[in-house]
């Protein structure tokens, strides 16, 4: 109730207090506009977006509740006060928001995404792993992101099979191998974990640092030969940097790091 | 047979009156650069085949590279080509026939399908080559300005050219709609686009109109990123934000509007494995918000931009400075503010201490108190520059100006302008050139 009586004083008191003069400008047109068509729901649907824009969640609430009252149909309205209410903590309110707006369109994969975290923050893994699944599905381009969200809401064997359904489709992108690698581990498979640093390797022009992870996971298990054989290989590789490289404080002290670590 | 000869002219003039009918509504333009392919992107107003005819003389574009079926929007990969080498290339439904022998090739500007333009590969990546790189920050205003401010720098350019160009967000208003980016950027850099290729960063206005959790959108749509390493640099999986090379620089485009800017996002595990990869001399970092500013956005207010540029300061910055950046490019704030090379400030202004964060105090120039000198060998927190270059489109109001006082900066003006980075080997010089031409901040750094 108090939100809500805050949320209309805003609306009477709206104006812009920015010195950021394209925030201003768009201010002053969608306020020319609203006063000109007052009982247009899209304008305010715009201003309270362009308000959660820059942060002030207060106002924009405000336009989202009008806009409400003209034309609770409006299409977007609910995802725009989905993602507001995400933002500010309140998943409960956002899963309320959005449920229609799946039930009505289920293929609106924004409103997918927003729920699946709404989902994940209510504490209903299952649920929030589903609509990920569904937004995934949908997406042409997912981002890494979205596998790592989903990856997080997993147990380990499950979470890596995600993992790779993303390499599967996005390559073996960095983030994703990391991720796997960490589970790989978790899991005790120590091969296939070493597997992964290798492929990472022979993405990257340096590979010293990769290689000392890789002898580092032998040696948490117990591998030592060939943690040994990790090591010596990234001393190799250090050794064919370029001179000016190679005399970085940073690569000398990893140098040494390696020696101690092949001697011990 | 007068009949077929009839029947043959007019099925020719009806085709050629169908080619003549097509009309190149964008582009061409560059992208995803790299020193043995060049993506070649155009839009026609009605569907046809992709075909880019190119060569190594204006006159003898005899190698054709296309693209499958047909469609609006054309977007051709020219592969197998040679580093470091000037390509002449058209681009059409068809291949450029040979030419005859009396027959002048059309000149670069001629418009419309037949124009010939050029493009050059980057280098090798590695040995150093001058190299000059064009920044505009927020630049997409479509207004008199904006294009001052172009003009300026194609006055100072002259007939160097522009080896790539970077946009560092809001590179079309207000929403970065496809209408905004055709007015914006299309209609005002023909020239630049068609022969040098562009490298932009997201920022908060094209996200109106682009989603990088789904790479959808108009940004996405327009633009041809590299996501598997194709240029340089490891692979992201994602064209939000990427990092390729051109000689000896490395370029990391960072996604400060909507990809996950925690320290352990899979953003920020990218950029930690990048950094520790390359071997290149120069590291270049760019993105829409800026670590510090006092301009038309204040990077000490929490809410400013959804804690973005605080996230950038804390979270990215201190990677990129682990990593041994050089030079860190931002947008967002209208104004241009230029830091001492500094290193490890990730507090509010208040926090900015010259004698902890300051490297070297002094202006960074030749002909002033001496330019920044750095090591060769990559030593984290050896510090870098942080350059707000958000002006190339509009500065802050003139009415209520900006406050512009942030400790971290030499320098910080309210002026539209653009800047100008020469590499050269182990020089980097950079120049902030307002919108009447006027050389108003320059710099440079050397590594011994």
């Amino acid at each position: 109730m108090l939100r809500a009586l805050t949320a209309t004083a805003t609306l009477i008191c709206a104006g812009g207090a920015w010195a950021h003069p394209e925030i201003e400008a768009a201010l002053s047109r969608l306020n020319a506009d609203i006063a000109a068509r007052p009982t247009a729901a899209a304008l305010y649907l715009e201003r309270g977006e362009l308000y959660a824009r820059h942060d002030d969640a207060v106002a924009a609430e405000a336009n989202y509740l009008r806009a409400a009252e003209l034309a609770p149909e409006l299409p977007r309205l609910n995802i725009a006060r989905g993602a507001l209410e995400l933002a500010g903590g309140r998943p409960a309110e956002a899963r309320r928001l959005l449920d229609p707006v799946l039930a009505r369109t289920p293929q609106d994969i924004e409103a997918r995404v927003l729920r699946a975290r709404a989902l994940a923050a209510l504490k209903e893994p299952a649920a929030a792993v589903t609509d990920f699944n569904t937004a995934l599905a949908a997406t042409a381009t997912p981002s890494p992101d979205l596998y790592l969200e989903r990856a997080a809401l997993l147990p380990p064997a499950a979470a890596l099979l995600s993992i790779d359904e993303g390499i599967a489709r996005l390559g073996p992108t960095l983030a994703l191998q990391l991720r796997a690698l960490a589970l790989e581990e978790s899991l005790g498979r120590i091969d296939a974990a070493a597997r992964r640093i290798t492929q990472v390797a022979a993405q990257s022009e340096r590979k010293e640092s990769w290689l000392k992870r890789r002898g580092d996971l032998f040696t948490r298990a117990g591998r030592f030969r060939e943690a040994r054989t990790s090591y010596l290989e990234a001393l190799s590789r250090i050794a064919d940097l370029p001179d000016w490289l190679r005399a970085s404080p940073e690569v000398k002290q990893l140098a040494n790091e390696l020696h101690r670590l092949s001697n011990s | 047979m007068p009949l077929r000869n009839f029947l043959i002219g007019f099925f020719l003039s009806a085709l050629s009156a169908l080619h003549a009918a097509t009309t190149i509504i964008r582009g061409p333009y560059l992208q995803t650069a790299t020193p043995t392919s060049m993506v070649v992107r155009w839009r026609t107003d009605t569907t046809e085949a992709s075909v880019v005819s190119y060569g190594l003389e204006r006159n003898q574009l005899t190698s054709t590279a296309r693209a499958e079926g047909i469609g609006a929007e054309h977007i051709v990969l020219v592969a197998d080509l040679k580093p470091n080498t000037r390509y002449f290339y058209s681009v059409g439904a068809t291949a450029v026939p040979p030419p005859a022998a009396d027959k002048k090739a059309p000149a670069e500007d001629a418009p419309g399908r037949a124009a010939i333009n050029s493009f050059t590969t980057p280098p090798v990546a590695g040995p150093a080559q001058p190299t000059r790189i064009w920044v505009l920050g927020d630049p997409g205003t479509k207004n008199a300005t904006q294009t001052a401010v172009r003009d300026a720098y194609y006055k100072y350019t002259g007939t160097r050219a522009t080896d790539l160009w970077l946009l560092l967000g809001d590179n079309a208003y207000p929403d970065g709609t496809d209408t905004d980016y055709q007015k914006a950027i299309f209609e005002i850099y023909p020239k630049t686009l068609a022969t040098s290729p562009v490298w932009p960063a997201l920022g908060n206005h094209d996200q109106k109109s682009a989603n990088s959790g789904t790479q959808s959108g108009v940004y996405y749509d327009i633009f041809t990123l590299p996501t598997r390493g194709e240029a340089g640099g490891l692979m992201t999986g994602t064209e939000a934000y990427y990092a390729f090379d051109y000689a000896n620089i490395h370029f990391i485009c960072l996604d400060s509007q909507d990809s996950d800017r925690t320290p352990t996002g899979a953003m920020a595990q990218w950029l930690k494995a990048d950094l520790a990869a390359t071997t290149r001399d120069w590291i270049i970092a760019y993105f829409h918000h800026p670590t510090y500013t006092k301009g038309t956005h204040d990077s000490d207010k929490d809410t400013d931009s959804g804690g973005r540029m605080n996230d950038m300061r804390t979270n990215l910055l201190p990677i990129l400075e682990q990593g041994g950046v050089d030079l860190v490019l931002t947008g967002h704030s209208h104004v241009y503010e230029r830091s001492w090379l500094m290193d490890g400030h990730y507090g509010k202004s208040t926090t900015f201490d010259a004698a902890a964060h300051v490297k070297q105090k002094s202006n960074g120039r030749s002909d002033g108190e001496g330019v920044y000198r750095k090591p060769r060998a990559r030593t984290p927190r050896n510090g870098e520059i942080n350059v707000v270059t958000g002006s190339a489109g509009h500065a802050g109001s003139a009415t209520k100006p900006p406050a512009l006082n942030h400790p971290a900066f030499f320098i910080a003006l309210n002026e539209p302008g653009s800047s100008v980075i020469d590499v050269d080997g182990l020089k980097l010089d950079l120049v902030f050139l307002n919108d009447k031409g006027e050389k108003r901040d320059w710099f440079s750094i050397v590594k011994e």
